[in-house]
């Protein structure tokens, strides 16, 4: 009968890609069994359900178990736990449920952004994930439309319920303000705003939160920056010169307030005419890919642009959900892997410890 | 106060050297014109007493005096600057 010290051995082989150590110190292999009929049974704890590597981790590690000598059967359990980011130094009012908070940013507005958030969270939730998404355009809610989520949130005990809508919980200034009403606020009104939808809001326990942000270097931003310790930012942007020099601005603004860039999202990549079946690139392409690089960040993948996506947003529906078949819609679950994958990351870093007595 | 940082290094601080090193627009003054720390000579008590640290966003601290005095955000490259050049 093999130990369980071989099989740990054994498993110690398996190394994480992005987090770069082995999944057995990483803490990933628990509940761990041999029965003395050599049938070895253990959980693999992901930090992500979206992890890319997924099928790949599984694989080996039946491979390496199944290697050892008397081994006679290997079932390993695949779950998945996100880790926190960041262990508060204090019990904080601000999110104290949630693990891990996302921000989308652009810079340049019109790029697709609140597209690309709200299928960025709807694919985290689809792998399994407890995803919530904050609609922080105070300007422009777009969420609301997007999910079909357009109802007034209820009040329980003073604070908001968010939303429920395909899985997730959502909260947007177009819900609290549902008419055609236009948010007429000053800069500083934004910033409490956002705070508000944070504070006064009852997310409960999340794996993810993601936060669309409203274009630009504002206000909006800067809140969020100071208000939530934020886990990171992707960038979103179209490929050409005009929207990914202001990618880069944005990028930089986060990385001055040290928001780690969880890397570039290149949407309206190219287009697929129906007709002709001829690939067109009508914004350019690569652009996002050769500023990512040129920023030493992660290039975290390109988006179609597909009437399909355009469709599905204007009726409610993500496009993950209503076609996960389509192109976009696949374009989209490997960004959430990837972005998952870097969130995950930050929880293993090491950060400053500080004491006041 | 002390921090110690992502590489291991360790830093220490007197709630008087972080008063007089406050970065805000009033203690360091603004648009051209001196800040109240370059006008006066000593500082009470109360204000060279730390009250309370707060963390804001992953970028900065922000340090209240027990005189009220809180608008002064000192970001972690200050921090980690004035940490190594401290003669003390």
């Amino acid at each position: 009968m093999p130990s369980s010290q071989q099989v740990l051995e054994a498993l110690g082989g398996i190394k994480d890609p992005d987090l770069g150590r082995d999944v057995v110190s990483l803490g990933m292999i628990k509940e761990l069994e041999v029965s003395p009929e050599g049938k070895v049974s253990f959980t693999f704890e992901l930090t992500t359900p979206a992890c890319p590597v997924r099928d790949r981790f599984k694989s080996q590690a039946e491979d390496a178990v199944g290697g050892i000598a008397g081994v006679t059967g290997v079932e390993v359990r695949m779950t998945a736990n996100v880790r926190p980011a960041f262990l508060r130094p204090k019990p904080s009012e601000i999110l104290p449920g949630v693990k891990q908070t996302i921000a989308v940013a652009s810079g340049k507005g019109g790029v697709g952004k609140s597209t690309v958030a709200v299928n960025l969270a709807a694919a985290l939730s689809r792998s399994g994930a407890a995803v919530g998404l904050l609609d922080a355009d105070i300007y422009g809610p777009s969420v609301p439309v997007m999910t079909g989520s357009r109802r007034v949130p209820q009040q329980v005990n003073g604070r908001l319920l968010p939303i429920d809508a395909h899985g997730m919980k959502l909260m947007s200034f177009g819900q609290i303000n549902p008419s055609d009403e236009p948010t007429i606020y000053r800069g500083p009104m934004v910033g409490k705003a956002i705070e508000a939808m944070m504070v006064q809001v009852d997310w409960g326990i999340l794996d993810y939160l993601v936060i669309d942000l409203p274009p630009g270097t504002g206000d909006a931003s800067l809140t969020l920056a100071q208000v939530v310790p934020l886990t990171g930012v992707a960038i979103v942007c179209t490929p050409q010169d005009v929207a990914t020099d202001i990618a880069v601005k944005a990028l930089q603004m986060f990385r001055k307030l040290n928001v780690t860039p969880l890397g570039l999202i290149e949407n309206m990549s190219w287009y697929v005419c129906p007709e002709c079946g001829h690939r067109h690139e009508i914004f350019s392409h690569g652009g996002a890919e050769a500023a990512a690089k040129r920023l030493g960040v992660p290039f975290l993948g390109a988006i179609p642009l597909e009437e399909g996506i355009r469709e599905d947003a204007d009726s409610g529906t993500p496009v993950v959900i209503s076609r996960p078949e389509s192109a976009g819609a696949k374009a989209f679950v490997a960004i959430a892997s990837q972005v998952a994958a870097r969130t995950s990351i930050q929880s293993f870093r090491q950060l400053p410890v500080i004491n006041v007595h | 106060m002390e921090i110690t940082w992502e590489d291991g290094a360790q830093s220490t601080y007197s709630a008087e050297q972080l008063r007089w090193a406050c970065p805000c627009a009033e203690c360091r003054g603004e648009g051209g014109s001196p800040g109240r720390l370059s006008r006066v000579k000593t500082l009470s008590d109360a204000e060279l007493r730390v009250q309370d640290v707060t963390l804001v966003g992953q970028y900065a601290l922000q340090i209240a005096f027990e005189s009220g005095h809180a608008t002064g955000l000192y970001t972690f490259s200050m921090l980690r600057r004035l940490g190594t050049t401290d003669r003390r």
